[in-house]
């Protein structure tokens, strides 16, 4: 797929109080492209393909990439209302489209129960936030950040987008990065561990449009927390992709951009 | 302690004040009995290292034998005892540092140190606060108050949120003198730790407080932070070299807050084998490392902790690198920095352990002679001897106890380190 690799707009900017490491790329639509507890590595295939048809806008939350971390940040919600703050410093049109991956999943799960004027859809993918009640959310921190990494990944050997950006001798730099990922991680996720014991019930008032994403080979948050999200949000839909673990947006990313681009409205 | 110690306060007006050393009795008092082949298997000793091996009789006898041993060495004239704690870890049977230390007040003469409470971990600072108030009048003044911040395992044995680790180590602490030193009722509304009503009945009965340590293995942070508080600072099992850059370090913020640190600032906790001869001390201090138990083979660390040797139990690639350092638990920094290289595995074998000082083997003679070199270095005014480990027998170990009491330490007590007298560093034995 031409393009794959260009930079889109790659940009340092300061809102929401802090400095926003922002890519964003494509026209029409918004779509706010929210990241998990890995981070966001790049402008990912997945992004540039969903940039055909929208204006995807994916910033880097804060403690991540180059985003500055603010102390006071100490849970999933205080990010879930800084993406509002966020969007408001950024001019973006609400209501809008939300994705959110993993921990972002969460947090736009968040975003939808204190804030459901701000989302028009919303696409949880691979989400943390539930508790599964089949399995167990993987403990990240019982292991090093290279074999969360790579346990993210079904088949990281095959995929390009894990090659693109994985797949090279880390650097020290590299190292450094994923070590802050999980540093930001422990400060919002630790306890209890990737989920919220008050989402569940809010998530009973929530009537955004919402569709559920889930690699079927997900090692890192099971299955059932997605039947979990499914059961809480009425009317949401769960779809699977085969061959897949926990990071559809890289591993798949031709099947993940066509079932958002049909959910959104291509 | 200057400023906010009450027992063996001097002013803190010189560094050239000779001191009179005090020694400590140590041992982690570990559960030795695990079977190496299971350890060998698991690749770790702690954390995930599976408690169904853990038999209740074996552990009985062993507190015995443990506690028997730090009496002794009250009897053979050591000023104190050490006691600390950890979790999920062979390495130390001590679940409660203060559950350890109240055993002590009744088998002990002299002092008590605990190094220490690990305050992070909790989420109460005040009934730490209560319990040491309560070991210092039962035992009728003699607790030094350790603290530490945990070890990164420690952390995820009580879900301790590591990237909150130095934020909760210092308001803990915080909110813990201020209980001592402040009347009550007070309200304490802080960032980790929400108190409305601070009014603990027991009060220690030292004053202002038991004086305080800090201890570490190597954390140029935690000696930064030692030395502003301007607390003792003791040196967890580490090499000679280090010991004396981590006495640098302390000196240069002494120096820059206008101020001259005493050898009471400086403790040293460092393996020690004394038995008859030298062969002998050289061949039991292997116990010391784990060697003996088939472990530990491929080398030490800057620091025994760090790698968790002796009865911890090193394996052939040491303890889980993820575990001993979980997210936040040490800033980029202090990873990076010139200590970190020292923290990392001591590559040597344990000869080099011996000429590094990362264990004091020796007959009394050579000993005697090793720790005058060690005096000369670094000044400590505490030696915390760290006399047993791993599967040394009840009977070794005893005769150690007697020899340091005995032979060693009437030899160093009145040894002015040549950093005071100016005089030729005492040579290190070949």
């Amino acid at each position: 797929m031409a393009g794959v690799t260009d930079a889109p707009t790659e940009l340092l900017v300061q809102a929401a109080g802090i400095d926003v490491e922002l890519r964003r790329g494509g026209e029409g639509v918004p779509v706010l492209f929210i990241h998990g507890e890995l981070g966001v590595p790049g402008w990912l295939e997945s992004h540039q393909r969903l940039a055909n048809s929208f204006d995807v806008i994916v910033p880097s939350l804060p403690g991540y990439g180059q985003s500055t971390r603010p102390d006071w940040i100490m849970g999933a919600r205080d990010v879930a209302a800084w993406i509002t703050w966020l969007a408001r410093d950024l001019d973006i049109r609400t209501p809008v489209n939300l994705v959110g991956c993993s921990l972002g999943g969460w947090i736009a799960a968040e975003i939808a129960t204190i804030a459901p004027q701000f989302v028009d859809k919303m696409v949880l993918v691979g989400a943390m936030g539930l508790k599964p009640e089949k399995g167990e959310i993987f403990d990240y921190f019982l292991e090093s950040g290279n074999v969360g990494l790579t346990r993210a990944f079904h088949r990281p050997d095959e995929s390009a987008e894990y090659a693109r950006f994985y797949g090279k001798e880390l650097t020290p730099d590299d190292a450094d990065v994923i070590e802050q990922h999980r540093e930001m991680t422990c400060r919002v996720a630790w306890k209890p561990y990737m989920h919220s014991l008050t989402l569940a019930p809010l998530l009973s008032g929530v009537e955004t449009e919402t569709l559920i994403v889930w690699g079927a080979e997900d090692a890192i948050a099971p299955l059932d927390c997605g039947e979990r999200y499914r059961q809480a949000i009425a009317g949401s839909r769960l779809v699977t992709i085969n061959d897949c673990g926990h990071m559809p947006e890289m591993e798949k990313p031709e099947e993940f951009a066509a079932l958002i681009q049909e959910f959104f409205g291509a | 302690m200057p400023e906010t110690g009450s027992t063996n306060s001097k002013p803190a007006r010189s560094g050239m004040v000779p001191v009179t050393r005090q020694f400590f009795y140590f041992s982690e008092m570990g559960y030795n009995a695990y079977p190496t082949e299971v350890a060998e298997q698991y690749g770790y000793t702690n954390l995930l290292f599976p408690n169904s091996i853990f038999d209740p009789d074996t552990a009985r006898d062993l507190w015995q034998m443990f506690l028997r041993e730090h009496e002794f060495a009250s009897e053979v004239g050591f000023d104190g005892s050490v006691c600390n704690e950890h979790h999920n870890s062979v390495l130390s049977m001590q679940a409660s540092v203060n559950v350890s230390a109240a055993v002590l007040t009744q088998r002990i003469k002299g002092k008590i140190a605990l190094i220490g409470n690990p305050l992070p971990i909790h989420d109460n600072p005040v009934r730490v606060a209560e319990e040491i108030a309560m070991l210092d009048l039962i035992s009728g003044g003699r607790i030094i108050s350790g603290f530490v911040r945990g070890t990164g395992v420690e952390q995820l044995s009580t879900n301790a949120n590591p990237a909150y680790n130095r934020e909760r180590f210092e308001e803990a602490y915080q909110l813990i003198l201020k209980t001592w030193t402040e009347p009550g009722p007070f309200r304490w509304e802080g960032k980790h730790y929400h108190l409305r009503v601070v009014n603990p009945w027991q009060l220690p009965l030292q004053k202002p407080h038991p004086p305080v340590w800090a201890a570490s293995i190597l954390s140029p942070e935690t000696i930064r932070w030692a030395a502003k508080q301007r607390i003792t600072y003791l040196v967890l099992g580490s090499a000679l070299e280090a010991t004396a850059t981590c006495r640098e370090i302390y000196h240069e913020i002494a120096e820059q807050d206008g101020w001259t640190p005493t050898a009471e600032h400086l403790g040293y906790l460092i393996h020690t084998c004394v038995m008859d001869t030298d062969e002998e001390a050289f061949e039991q201090g292997r116990h010391h490392y784990g060697i003996s138990t088939g472990l530990g083979r491929t080398g030490f660390s800057a620091s025994a902790l760090t790698h968790g040797t002796g009865s911890a139990g090193s394996t052939a690639s040491g303890p889980h690198p993820e575990w001993m350092s979980p997210p936040g638990y040490m800033t980029k920094q202090a990873k990076a920095g010139a200590m970190a290289t020292q923290r990392r595995k001591f590559e040597g074998t344990y000869e080099d352990a011996n000429r590094a000082g990362l264990i004091v083997t020796g007959g009394p003679e050579t000993i005697i002679q090793k720790f005058k070199h060690i005096i000369d270095r670094t000044d400590p005014g505490y030696f915390v001897f760290w006399a047993r480990e791993g599967k040394k027998t009840h009977e070794a170990t005893m005769r150690g106890i007697e020899l340091l009491g005995t032979e060693v330490m009437p030899a160093l007590r009145d040894h002015v380190s040549a950093l005071v007298t100016g005089k030729e560093v005492t040579p290190w034995p070949e």
